[in-house]
C-alpha cells in the first residue's frame, strides 16, 4: 500500500497496516471506555500534575507500555529465528534489522531508564522524609519531554520510517549514504528530546536529595535506594551530554552535509568512542538503582538492616567511577593495540570487585534474618543468582584476546541480557510489588504475583541460556536467519520456547494490575513491616506525606521506632520549606511542542521549524516570568488576613 | 539444589558435546583463545558455586517458619574480616585471570604487526554484502577463500562502504574491516578442511548473508588450484 503525506511517499507493509489498525482501535476502545467509566477528570488531573507520586506513576505506566511493544518484537524477533531459514511473515531483512533496532532501543531508553525513574519520583522523596521533589514543575517537564522522545521512536514504525542500524547506530552505516529514510533521524531525535528530560530529572534529584532530606537524616543515615538514585543521577549528567554532542554531530552529518564520521578527515571510530563513552555509564546508569532497590527490600524482608553499609555505599560510589573507564571493552576488535585493549580489559575485571562485595553482603544481610518470601523478595531472590551469572560471562568477556571470539556473537546477547533482565527488569518488577501500596493504595494479588515471577524467571532463563551455545558455535547477533549446517537450531528453538513463558509471565503480571484495580485490597500504611520513612505516611501518599517533618535520629528510623518508641518517630523541631505544586498544562504543551519541533525537522519542513522554535522559546520566557513563590506567599497572606 | 544439577548436567553437556567451533580450534591463535575460554571459565566457576551454595543455603535455612515469625533477629551491622575476605579473594582471583589475558592480548597484538617468512598475502575486499579475495598474482575469488595449510596467512582487510568484521570461528577472532584504512590479520591454519566464515559486524540489509567459506588444502593442492586459477584469468 502507499500513502502520500509531507510530499512524500509511504510504501506501507503488512505489518504496518496491520499494527495501525490495532492502534486505531485500542485508541477508540479506550476512549469509550474512559467515557463510559468517567474518567476523564482523572486523564486531566495526571496530564497536568507536578506532584511526584503521579509523575511517578506516569512513568511506570508508560514504561510498562513500551515494555509490551518492545517485547512483542522480541517474540516476532525469536520466531523469525526458531528454525533454520524461516521466512516468518515479511521480518527477514530490512523489516527483521528494524525490529531488533527499535527493540533494543526503545528496551534501554523507554523501559528500562523510565521503569526506574519512575521508581525514583514514587519512593525517594517518601524514603528521605522530603515532601516533594525540589522543582515539581520541572519534573513534570522531565516526564513529558521523556515521553515525546518515547513517541518519536515509537511513531517511527508508522510512518514506515523505523531505525535500522542498530540501537548503537554505529557510523557511516547510520549517516545518510547508506540509511538515507528518515528512520535514523527519529532515533536521533527521540533519543535527544527524551534524553533533555533525562538531564533534568537527574539534576531534580541530585537537588532533592541534597537540600531536603528530613533535619537528622545524614548521608551516612540515607537509605540504598537514594543513595543508588543520587550516584546514578551524577551519572546521567555526565554520560548523556556525551551522548548529545555524538547525536548532534551525527546530525549534522545527516542533515547538513558534514562528515566527522565518515570520508577522509573523519573517522568511524569517533562515533564508537562517544557512544560507548555514554554507552558504559549507561548500564550502570540502568542498573546501580536496581540495587538501590534489591537492598532495601532485602533488608525489610529479612528483618535486618543492610549487612555492612558503609561498603555498601562506597562500592556503588567505585562502580560508578569505574563506570567510566572501560568504554573500550566494546571496542576490542577495533584493533586499538594491546596496550589499549589490556588496560581495558583489567579496568573490566576491576569491577567485578565492588560488584561482588554488594554480593556478598546481600546475602550476609539474609544470614541469620527471618526471610520472608512476599512477592517483591521472591523477585530480589530470583535476582541474586541470575545477576551472578551474567556477571561471571561479563568478567568473561572482559579477557580481551578471548572477546575477539564472543565479540558481537549471541554469547553477548545472553550476556547482556542476563545483566539488564536479572538486574534492572527484575528490580523494576520488585519495586513495583514493593511500593505499589504507596502508589494507589492497595496491594498486588499476591498469587498473581509469585505466578508471574516464576514463569518470567524460568522462562527468562530458558530463553537466554542456550543463547550462550548458540553464540560459541559461531552465530553473531544480529542476523535474521541461519542454515541448518549452523548447528544452532536447538539453541535456537528452545530460546524461542522460554520467550513465549516470559510473554506470558508479563501477561500475567498486567492481568495481576487489572485484578487489583477491580478487586481493591486495601494496604495499610506499612504492609511489609518496613524500615524507612515512606513507610510512616499514609498509602497512597498524600500531597504533603509528612505533617510533622521526623526527626532521624538513626538508620531504619521507622524500624527503630518500632522497637524503641511504640512506632512514634521523633518531631523535629524545625521544619523543611515545601516545594510548591502547581497545575499546569504547560509541561504537556511543551513535551508536544518538542514533538512537532522535531517532525519539522525529521521531514525537513523549514518554515515549521523556524514557527516551533519561537515557539519553544517563547515558554522559557513565560516560565522565566513565573514566580510561584511571590504569588503563594500573596495568596497565604490573603488568606490568614480574612 | 535443582538449579545446582541443572547446572551441572550444563556443564557436562558442556564438555562432552564439545561440538562449539570455537572450542574446535584449528589455529594456535584459536587454539589460545579457546583456552582463555575455558581457564576463565573454570575460574568463573569457583565464585559461582561459593555465591550458590551459599545463596541456597541461607534461603533454607532463615526462611521465615510458624517458629521463627515473631522473632527479631539480633542487630548486626557487618563484619570487618568477612568484608575483607570477599574483596581480597576476588582480587587473587582476577589477577590470575589478568596474567594470561595481558600475556594473550600482547601476543596477538604482536602478531598483527609482524612479517612472517614464507606467507601468504591475500587481500580482502568487504563490501555491502560480500567478500572478494584477491592473492598474488591477481587471481580473485568471491565468498569463497582458499587457504594453504601450516603457511602463515596475512589477510589484508579492507572495506568499500561500512564496517564490516572478519571472522572464521575455528580459526580464530574476528577483526574489524574499517572503510578507508588496511587492517592485518595473520593466522596459521593447522588442519585441511572447509569452514565457516562470517561478517560479524552488522553492515545492514543482507548481515545475514555476508558469509564466506574457508577451504584449507594442503600445500601442493593449494598451488595446483591457483596455477589452475591463473590459467582460467589468461
Ligand atoms: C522479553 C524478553 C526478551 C527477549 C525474548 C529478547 C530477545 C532479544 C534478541 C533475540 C535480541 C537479538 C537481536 C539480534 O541481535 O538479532 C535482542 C537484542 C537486544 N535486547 Fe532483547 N529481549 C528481551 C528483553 C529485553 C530487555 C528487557 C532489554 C533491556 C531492558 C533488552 C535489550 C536488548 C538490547 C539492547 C538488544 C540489542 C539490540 C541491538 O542489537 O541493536 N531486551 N533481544
Ligand atoms: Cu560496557
Ligand atoms: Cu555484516
Amino acid at each position: 500500500m502507499i500513502a502520500d503525506l509531507f510530499g512524500r511517499k509511504f510504501y506501507m507493509a503488512s505489518d504496518t497496516i496491520g499494527a495501525w489498525v490495532m492502534l486505531t482501535l485500542t485508541a477508540i476502545l479506550g476512549i469509550i471506555l474512559i467515557t463510559r467509566a468517567k474518567k476523564w477528570p482523572i486523564i486531566r488531573e495526571y496530564a497536568t500534575t507536578t506532584h511526584h507520586r503521579k509523575i511517578g506513576v506516569l512513568y511506570l505506566l508508560s514504561a510498562t507500555l513500551f515494555f509490551m511493544r518492545a517485547g512483542i518484537e522480541a517474540l516476532i524477533i525469536r520466531i523469525q529465528l526458531a528454525f533454520p531459514d524461516n521466512n516468518f511473515w515479511v521480518f527477514q531483512g530490512e523489516k527483521f534489522n528494524e525490529a531488533f533496532t527499535t527493540h533494543g532501543t526503545i528496551m534501554i531508553f523507554f523501559v528500562a531508564m523510565p521503569l526506574l525513574i519512575g521508581l525514583m519520583n514514587v519512593a525517594v522523596p517518601l524514603q528521605i522524609g522530603a515532601q516533594d521533589m525540589a522543582f515539581p514543575y520541572l519534573n513534570a517537564v522531565s516526564f513529558w519531554l521523556f515521553l515525546a522522545g518515547a513517541l518519536l521512536v515509537n511513531m517511527s514504525f508508522f510512518m514506515t520510517a523505523s531505525p535500522n542500524a542498530g540501537w548503537t547506530l554505529y557510523a557511516p552505516l547510520s549517516t545518510d549514504t547508506y540509511t538515507p529514510s528518515a528512520g535514523n533521524d527519529y532515533y536521533i531525535f527521540g533519543i535527544q528530546v527524551s534524553g533533555i528530560g533525562t538531564i533534568l530529572a537527574a539534576i531534580n534529584m541530585i537537588v532533592t536529595i541534597v537540600r531536603h532530606r528530613a533535619p537528622g537524616m545524614t548521608l551516612m543515615k540515607m537509605p540504598l535506594f537514594p543513595w543508588s538514585t543520587l550516584i546514578t543521577s551524577f551519572l546521567i549528567l555526565i554520560a548523556f551530554p556525551v551522548l548529545t554532542i555524538a547525536l548532534y554531530i551525527l546530525m549534522f552529518d545527516r542533515f547538513f552535509g558534514t562528515s566527522f564520521f565518515s570520508g577522509p578527515e573523519g573517522d568511524p571510530i569517533y562515533w564508537q568512542h562517544l557512544f560507548w563513552i555514554f554507552g558504559h555509564p549507561e548500564v550502570y546508569i540502568i542498573i546501580l538503582p536496581a540495587f538501590g532497590i534489591f537492598s532495601d527490600i532485602i533488608s525489610t524482608f529479612s528483618k535486618k538492616r543492610v549487612f555492612g553499609y558503609g561498603s555498601m555505599v562506597v562500592a556503588l560510589a567505585i562502580i560508578g567511577l569505574l563506570g567510566f573507564m572501560v568504554w573500550v571493552h566494546h571496542m576490542f576488535t577495533v584493533g586499538l593495540g594491546a596496550l589499549v585493549n589490556t588496560f581495558f580489559a583489567v579496568t573490566t575485571m576491576l569491577i567485578a570487585v565492588p560488584t561482588g562485595i554488594k554480593i556478598f553482603n546481600w546475602l550476609f544481610t539474609m544470614r541469620k534474618g527471618v526471610i520472608r518470601f512476599s512477592t517483591p523478595m521472591l523477585f530480589a531472590a530470583g535476582f541474586i543468582p541470575t545477576f551472578v551469572m551474567g556477571g561471571v560471562t561479563g568478567v568473561m568477556l572482559s579477557a580481551a584476546a578471548a572477546d575477539l571470539q564472543y565479540h558481537d556473537t549471541y554469547f553477548v546477547v545472553a550476556h547482556f541480557h542476563y545483566v539488564i533482565i536479572g538486574g534492572t527488569v527484575l528490580g523494576a518488577f520488585a519495586g513495583i510489588y514493593y511500593w505499589f501500596p504507596k502508589m494507589f493504595g492497595i496491594t498486588l494479588n499476591e498469587t498473581l504475583g509469585k505466578l508471574h515471577f516464576w514463569l518470567f524467571l524460568i522462562g527468562f532463563h530458558i530463553t537466554f541460556f542456550p543463547q550462550h551455545f548458540a553464540g560459541l558455535n559461531g552465530m553473531p547477533r544480529r542476523v535474521y536467519t541461519y542454515t541448518a549446517e549452523d548447528n544452532v537450531f536447538v539453541f535456537n528453538f528452545v530460546s524461542t520456547l522460554g520467550a513465549f513463558l516470559m510473554g506470558i509471565g508479563t501477561a500475567v503480571f498486567v492481568w495481576n494490575i487489572y485484578k487489583s484495580f477491580k478487586k481493591p485490597q486495601k494496604a495499610g500504611d506499612d504492609p511489609w513491616n518496613g524500615r524507612t520513612l515512606e513507610w510512616s505516611v499514609p498509602s497512597p501518599a498524600p500531597e504533603h506525606p509528612f505533617e510533622n517533618t521526623p526527626q532521624v535520629v538513626s538508620h531504619d528510623p521507622v524500624w527503630e521506632a518500632k522497637l524503641h518508641r511504640d512506632g512514634e518517630l521523633p518531631k523535629a523541631s524545625e521544619s523543611r520549606t515545601a516545594p510548591i505544586d502547581v497545575v499546569s498544562w504547560q509541561p504537556v504543551m511543551l513535551g508536544s511542542l518538542m514533538l512537532f519541533f522535531s517532525l519539522a525537522f525529521i521531514y525537513h519542513v523549514t518554515w515549521l521549524q523556524v514557527t516551533l522554535g519561537i515557539a519553544v522559546l517563547g515558554f522559557f520566557v513565560v516560565r522565566a516570568l513565573t514566580d510561584e513563590h511571590t504569588k503563594k506567599a500573596k495568596e497565604d497572606q490573603a488568606h490568614d488576613n480574612v | 539444589m535443582k538449579k545446582l544439577s541443572f547446572l551441572f548436567s550444563c556443564l557436562v553437556l558442556f564438555l562432552s558435546g564439545c561440538s562449539m567451533r570455537v572450542f574446535n580450534p584449528i589455529s594456535e591463535t584459536a587454539r589460545d583463545q579457546s583456552f582463555l575460554i575455558l581457564f576463565s571459565f573454570f575460574l568463573m566457576m569457583i565464585v559461582l558455586v561459593v555465591v550458590f551454595v551459599m545463596f541456597a543455603r541461607f534461603m533454607w535455612k532463615y526462611r521465615e517458619t510458624e517458629e521463627n515469625k515473631h522473632t527479631i533477629p539480633e542487630d548486626e551491622e557487618g563484619n570487618k574480616a568477612f568484608e575483607l575476605t570477599w574483596t581480597i579473594l576476588p582480587i587473587i582471583l582476577l589477577i590470575v585471570l589478568a596474567v594470561p589475558t595481558v600475556r594473550m592480548t600482547y601476543d596477538m597484538s604482536a602478531e598483527v604487526t609482524s612479517n612472517p617468512a614464507n606467507a601468504v598475502h591475500i587481500e580482502v575486499t568487504a563490501q555491502q554484502f560480500s567478500w572478494t579475495f584477491t592473492y598474488e598474482g591477481g587471481v580473485q575469488t568471491i565468498n569463497n577463500v582458499t587457504l594453504p595449510k601450516d603457511r602463515p596467512v596475512v589477510f589484508h582487510l579492507n572495506s568499500k562502504d561500512v564496517i564490516h568484521s572478519f571472522w572464521i570461528p575455528r580459526l580464530g577472532g574476528k577483526r574489524d574491516v574499517m572503510p578507508g584504512e588496511n587492517r592485518r590479520l595473520i593466522v596459521t591454519p593447522e588442519e585441511t578442511g572447509t569452514y565457516q566464515g562470517k561478517c560479524a559486524e552488522f553492515c545492514g540489509v543482507d548481515h545475514a548473508k555476508m558469509r564466506f567459506t574457508t577451504e584449507v588444502k594442503s600445500q601442493q593442492a593449494y598451488q595446483q588450484w591457483l596455477n589452475e586459477e591463473k590459467k582460467e584469468m589468461e
